[in-house]
């Protein structure tokens, strides 16, 4: 009884403020209210069972990626963005689209994923995340590793800080 | 017992008693820390009100309470008043997973994964900075929220890993674990030097204490993130700051230095013998606990009265390119050294080898890194003593 108040406040607190990120024209606002977002979503996890990837969850996304995305937002000093009007075309379509794809999304996970539950006792403690992301796992778990490898590189090359002996091989000259 | 008692009353009731101590010893910080750097400046400190200035404790409070409450006029309002709020909700929250003496009656609560979720909440620490400093709508403050945010993050990645190491050598991510294993084996500080060493700078960082306090660097910044705050508001953020270098120091202890153990290789008081003396040995616990945090706080205060700020990209570069490879080289080592040699167990006893070849590398790694820092350089310029200068 407890766990269902527990799971309805917290899905209705995702909800609100995963609206509030799409709906809020203030970019600050919105990646406030996604972290807000994201710690009940944490809650989800501790009521599955899974305190460590509510752990996880809050270190990664809260504790990590959002504060990066508020250093970015603030650093390009978003917070006035005005938009440009959309044709009413474009609305159309964007409404139309997106509430096909969320419906499909609705659909399939209620067809497949909710209605097998796992067998066995579910173990989500570190060691079991950890055995099975490096027995398991291992092949797409390095694949991520080397597409961020190869993300980094690229940004590092765009943002044109190489050495000069680098550029003037690329035929760019030094500066 | 009543299971209402047992997870709600109870927990509530440790949890009020440690709010209050740990209130008043982060008052009583502030204090000490004025009277402490005056003693290293050579200076006096606060000593007018009360004997030796002791009632500033009390007097501070008051002056931030009847202060005015000035709010900007173009500050988002919203925001503003969040920004000294958020960073006191994870500082405050923490002190229910670190256990203060032996469990169940000296720790709030315990949890398996206790060691992860201090360090999921003590990241979030840093909206309130950037919040506050992006609210003020004041371009110091909004400096000072954005170096925060790039160093904080910076600095959390070799502050995650110079866990990782302890981790391995005890097995758990359970603070309690992790405290008993030191006083059966050995405190981690030895096996683990270089990242209790690396711990306690990215500590220092994660705080803004001075050697890495750029947010609020007065002679570029004016104040940085806090710039417009008066008031109680400035208020929450000191509290908020000194809570969570008390979390830090609470975290040091037990992570690197036995927690409130005394104890080596399973003699000494470790937690069975503590509570064979039932609630005056978990009270003296408790107390070794602490006393090993305020030394750790007074290292704090002897940083700050030590060493010059860094540059920005001094900074960054300690952090890349130093701290991160050096964790990384840590985990590695341990990695090896836990795999190659694991706990032999000779006549009953356990004797630590991979613990002993750790601390060994560990402490000829420093003496190395001394004695290249140390040796004097070929063309070293001429030292002139301070005294000399007007002489010459």
């Amino acid at each position: 009884m407890l766990e269902f108040i527990v799971f309805f406040v917290f899905a209705a607190i995702a909800v609100i403020f995963a609206l509030a990120v799409i709906l809020h024209r203030n970019p600050v606002v919105g990646a406030l209210s996604l972290v807000a977002s994201f710690f009940a979503l944490a809650v989800m996890y501790v009521l599955l069972e899974a305190p460590f990837l509510a752990v996880l969850q809050i270190i990664v996304y809260a504790g990590a990626i959002m504060v990066l995305f508020l250093f970015v937002i603030m650093l390009l000093n978003l917070q006035h963005a005005r938009e440009e009007n959309t044709r009413p075309i474009q609305q159309f379509l964007g409404y139309t689209g997106s509430a096909a794809f969320g419906l499909g999304l609705v659909y399939y996970i209620a067809k497949y994923a909710a209605l097998q539950l796992p067998n066995g006792p579910f173990n989500a403690d570190a060691r079991a995340v950890g055995v099975e992301l490096f027995q398991a796992y291992i092949f797409p778990f390095e694949m991520v590793s080397i597409l961020l490898l190869a993300a980094i590189v690229g940004a590092l090359l765009l943002s044109g800080r190489l050495p000069s002996k680098v550029r003037a091989a690329d035929g760019e000259g030094a500066r | 017992m009543n299971p209402w008692m047992l997870y709600l009353v109870w927990p509530l009731i440790k949890f009020l008693i440690a709010f209050v101590i740990v209130q008043v010893i982060v008052a009583a910080m502030n204090w000490i820390e004025r009277r402490v750097l005056g003693l290293i400046q050579a200076r006096l400190g606060p000593n007018r009100v009360g004997p030796w200035g002791l009632l500033q404790i009390v007097a501070d409070p008051i002056k931030f309470l009847l202060k005015e409450d000035i709010v900007p006029s173009s500050a988002e309002k919203i925001a503003y008043f969040l920004g000294p709020m958020l960073p006191l909700v994870p500082a405050f929250i923490v002190f229910c997973l670190i256990p203060f003496g032996p469990p169940p009656t000296f720790a709030v609560t315990h949890t398996n994964v206790g060691l992860l979720l201090i360090l999921a909440l003590t990241s979030t620490g840093v909206y309130g900075i950037i919040l506050g400093g992006w609210a003020s709508n004041n371009k110091y403050s909004l400096m000072g929220g954005l170096r925060s945010a790039a160093q904080m993050v910076s600095y959390e990645v070799p502050f995650g890993l110079s866990i990782v190491g302890v981790l391995m050598l005890c097995g758990s991510l359970d603070l309690v674990h992790i405290i008993n294993y030191q006083a059966h084996h050995v405190w981690n500080v030895f096996p683990q030097l270089i990242a209790a060493f690396i711990f306690f700078v990215s500590m220092n960082a994660e705080n803004n204490r001075t050697p890495f306090d750029l947010p609020e660097a007065e002679s570029e910044l004016v104040a940085g993130y806090h710039t417009e705050y008066s008031a109680m508001k400035f208020a929450f953020f000191m509290l908020a700051e000194y809570s969570a270098m008390l979390v830090n120091c609470c975290l040091m202890v037990s992570l690197f230095l036995g927690g409130w153990t005394l104890a080596i290789g399973g003699y000494g008081l470790t937690t069975a013998t503590l509570k064979s003396m039932g609630f005056m040995g978990g009270l003296l616990g408790t107390v070794i606990f602490v006393v090993k945090v305020m030394t750790f706080m007074m290292i704090y205060i002897w940083f700050r009265a030590t060493f010059p700020r860094f540059r920005f990209d001094q900074l960054m570069d300690l952090g890349w390119k130093w701290m991160i490879p050096l964790a990384l080289i840590n985990i590695f080592v341990t990695g090896i050294v836990v795999l190659a040699a694991p706990e032999m167990i000779i006549n009953g006893s356990v004797v630590p080898v991979g613990e002993t070849i750790l601390a060994v590398a560990g402490a000829a790694t420093v003496a190395l890194t001394l004695f290249l820092i140390m040796k004097p350089r070929a063309h070293a310029p001429k030292v002139i003593h301070a005294s000399r200068v007007s002489e010459a």
